[in-house]
């Protein structure tokens, strides 16, 4: 059920430029890197011994943001398509259960921004070889930088598709939406519990690691609580 | 006799107001049910429990005398919808839209072609739905509902927003779905001339609660002209023709004749002259079915 599910809704998200978005985030944030380096590259490299890890830094810092901002939008877009003309009541009228038709949404969901997270591994990579920064490329970091990060916004994706899904006003995600961009932004100077933060890997936790299990734990939670809500939800 | 759709007692509450009180549908295999009542008489709010959108507050609903609440999925195979509106993605075209669906049910592909025959949108299949008129959108949603060729068909003001020839249009395709397809069709209006148009069975809801559903010919039936004889004394009268065997009743003074027939009102007015009753007038009255409508829908009883 869940495989005919997901056809129908990648067919849906067909010229909504969803696709567009997920490459332009990843590119976007290598992108301001080419910017940086491009200008003061030499001062750049004098900052630090490892210039590689340097670099996966400079281009972290704006990967929680554009994440988080693509899993508002990308979460509004994928609601508004069955917003749009209340093909809800149309859809939940199908022979589907209403738990598929959750998790389906939330899979496309998943597919795009670990599309994102690889094309941000590639660019970074690709960006990272032209720069020249040295022969032992860490591999291992380029991987925590571009994938850890999804992991941890996990529980972020899970609270925006739930509030999206079960709005009837788009009021409510477009302001959950700003806040939690905003939080995210502010990150820096917020209390590690708080699920906005986890995509920038900054806390007193020690190890990146527990970030990540968190999320998907989190995630997972935040999850089905947001599917109970929907299948018991009417739609009207 | 085979019912498709059987609910008992349902009822679903908003918060304090009961929006559909204990209903008890039965609607019979192979008919056009009519499903009329007032905006806001819990129409919708019935047939969004019928679809499974809406939990019922109470009671149970049977479809192909299966538990809904059990076995959704396997009902829903066979049931196809239009709810308002029609639901489709602008952003796509009508043969995409359609695909979309069709992957859920995975009926053939050349499915789609069929139904875009049935409502006559063979030629805007490839464009996007977002340019369509109101009555296109609504063939489309049709055509939706026929795709994975459902045994029953639930339609919500179908013709709603239509102008005057889609509504033709529609009501021609409807009314040909039982005998072509087998098809048990349920359609809600607001609109009595719109049922009497298309159905042969009906219920009528007022308030959330089912007032009458029975066929359309008893429907007709309470439509019948009447004589109304007004006469000195109108208690004394009726039963003077009761007496003598001409159905006869009085009310709010008038004397209610109930054969219409020119030979039955001669003999009728004859007797009371003979009786010595003064006559002073004899008036036909008709009422439609609009009439009965409001009548029942105000709440007084036929």
């Amino acid at each position: 059920m869940i495989g005919r599910l997901l056809k129908s809704d990648f067919l849906k998200i067909k010229r909504k430029g969803v696709w567009l978005l997920t490459l332009i985030g990843p590119l976007g944030v290598v992108c301001l890197q080419m910017v940086n380096y491009s200008l003061r590259k030499d001062y750049l490299l004098q900052q630090s011994d490892n210039d590689w890890h340097f670099y996966l830094l400079n281009v972290h810092a704006f990967t929680p943001l554009a994440l988080v901002l693509g899993i508002v939008i990308l979460t509004s877009l994928i609601a508004s398509v069955e917003n749009e003309t209340n093909a809800w009541k149309q859809l939940i009228a199908l022979p589907v259960s209403k738990m598929a038709v959750y998790l389906s949404k939330f899979t496309v969901l998943i597919v795009l921004l670990l599309t994102s997270s690889v094309l941000l591994l590639i660019f970074t990579l690709g960006y990272g070889l032209y720069l020249n920064l040295g022969d032992s490329v860490p591999y291992t970091s380029l991987i925590k930088f571009s994938l850890y990060p999804f992991a941890a916004s996990l529980p972020v994706l899970a609270l925006h598709l739930w509030i999206a899904l079960v709005s009837r006003h788009q009021g409510i995600p477009v302001t959950a939406g700003v806040i939690g961009v905003i939080l995210t932004y502010m990150g820096y100077s917020l209390p590690d519990w708080l699920i906005w933060k986890w995509p920038a890997l900054m806390n007193d936790w020690a190890n990146p690691d527990i970030v990540v299990q968190l999320g998907i734990g989190v995630g997972l939670l935040v999850y089905l609580t947001g599917m109970l809500h929907f299948v018991r939800k009417d739609v009207v | 006799m085979d019912y498709v759709i059987q609910t008992n007692q349902l009822v679903k509450q908003f918060g304090r107001e009961q929006a559909v009180d204990t209903i008890n549908l039965a609607i019979p295999e192979g008919e056009v049910y009519g499903f009329l009542g007032p905006n806001g008489a819990g129409k919708t709010t019935t047939i969004r429990m019928l679809l499974g959108l809406m939990k019922p507050t109470s009671g149970t609903i049977h479809i192909f005398n299966r538990d809904l609440k059990k076995e959704r999925i396997s009902i829903l195979k066979q049931v196809g919808s239009l709810v308002e509106n029609p639901s489709y993605y602008p952003h796509l075209t009508a043969r995409e839209n359609l695909e979309a669906l069709r992957k859920i049910y995975q009926v053939p592909k050349s499915r789609i072609d069929e139904v875009l025959a049935i409502v006559k949108l063979e030629d805007a299949a490839d464009k996007k739905v977002k340019a369509f008129s109101l009555g296109m959108k609504q063939r489309l949603g049709i055509a939706a509902a026929l795709l994975h060729e459902p045994k029953l068909l639930i339609l919500d003001e179908p013709t709603n927003g239509l102008d005057p020839s889609g509504i033709i249009e529609v009501r021609h395709l409807i009314k040909s779905l039982p005998a072509k397809f087998g098809i048990t069709v349920l359609i809600s209006s607001h609109l009595l001339s719109e049922i009497d148009q298309m159905a042969t069975s009906v219920g009528i809801i007022s308030e959330g609660k089912l007032i009458f559903q029975d066929t359309i010919e008893r429907l007709r039936d309470h439509a019948r002209e009447h004589i109304t004889l007004r006469v000195g004394d109108s208690m004394a009268a009726s039963e003077a023709l009761l007496v003598r065997g001409v159905h006869a009743e009085s009310r709010d003074g008038l004397v209610f004749l109930q054969e219409g027939s020119d030979t039955h009102v001669a003999q009728a007015v004859r007797m009371l002259v003979q009786d010595g009753y003064n006559v002073y007038r004899i008036e036909e009255a008709k009422r439609s079915l609009e009439d009965i409508f409001l009548d029942m829908t105000k709440g007084n009883v036929l």
